[in-house]
């Protein structure tokens, strides 16, 4: 019988269709008779929808700009080069 | 109408690598501001935060340098994401490198369950946590954003993937060079660190 903890640490699993077939039933009847952890699916599923909307970025001090200039400079040499 | 969309996409970007080569600086600092993010997570995760960036800026110079061969099998991003992954790779391997799967990373103390498993506290549904509300909400997205950057360089890998860029574990498996099982965990751990992050703030 699957406990709430089972659920938490198998919920990404679940979500993404990665259980074999015994368990993905044995966790959903578990959601069927526990409400926490319907609310918890619940919470997760929107944690990934907001995650993918706020799309968090690595720390990064790269001057972007200048790398593209960089890049640019570059592509002329190389590809005037090749002419 | 799906067809369509595709189509206009796979135009769109054959118009972008035409731009590039052609040398129109707004394609180069369209692709830049695109691709420097994810290709620099990448690096993160096999390399480790103290010489990503350096493999980042090689791998920028090797695509370009190959721009004109570029035969567009694949899409501008999984090439560009391909080049920095092998580069990485073969710095790891003429260094004998070894970035930790999880450096850093502790499992929170888990507070929530009691001896048998079971929750001890209710969880209640989150009404107002839509995307839509985040995005109105600075304060929570920030908090989305400092928990996300908290995380480990090969989790922060998983979910930028995987949840933000919709690549498949099979692909993340090959790109990072790690088993399925691990990038199941490392991407479940990343999910996990981002909810409690917004449960807390909703407690508060």
């Amino acid at each position: 019988m699957l406990q709430c903890k089972d659920v938490t640490d198998e919920t990404s699993n679940y979500i993404e269709g990665d259980l074999p077939f015994s368990k993905r039933i044995a966790l959903f009847l578990h959601l069927m008779i526990c409400r926490c952890c319907r609310n918890y699916v619940q919470q997760f599923r929107k944690t990934i929808d907001t995650v993918s909307v706020v799309r968090p970025q690595e720390v990064d001090e790269t001057d972007r700009q200048a790398l593209a200039k960089k890049l640019h400079a570059m592509c002329d040499k190389t590809h005037s080069g090749e002419k | 109408m799906i067809k369509n969309i595709f189509k206009s996409q796979r135009d769109d970007e054959n118009t972008l690598i035409q731009n590039l080569v052609a040398g129109d600086p707004l394609a180069f600092e369209y692709v830049v501001a695109e691709y420097h993010n994810l290709m620099l997570s990448v690096a993160r995760a096999i390399v480790g935060d103290s010489i990503a960036d350096e493999v980042v800026q090689e791998a920028w110079i090797s695509a370009i340098k190959a721009l004109p061969k570029f035969e567009g099998r694949s899409s501008l991003k999984t090439w560009l994401v391909q080049i920095v992954s092998n580069g990485a790779k073969s710095r790891v391997r003429r260094e004998n490198r070894y970035t930790p799967l999880d450096d850093g990373w502790e499992a929170v103390p888990s507070d929530k369950f009691d001896q048998t498993g079971h929750r001890i506290d209710d969880v209640l549904p989150w009404e107002t946590a839509t995307p839509e509300a985040l995005l109105a909400n600075t304060q929570l997205q920030e908090v989305i954003e400092q928990a996300f950057q908290a995380l480990p360089a090969m989790q922060r890998a998983a979910i930028t993937m995987i949840d933000m860029e919709g690549y498949k574990i099979d692909e993340v498996c090959n790109i990072l060079d790690i088993s399925s099982s691990n990038a199941r965990v490392l991407l479940h751990r990343a999910r996990v660190a981002v909810h409690d992050a917004i449960e807390q703030h909703q407690d508060n």
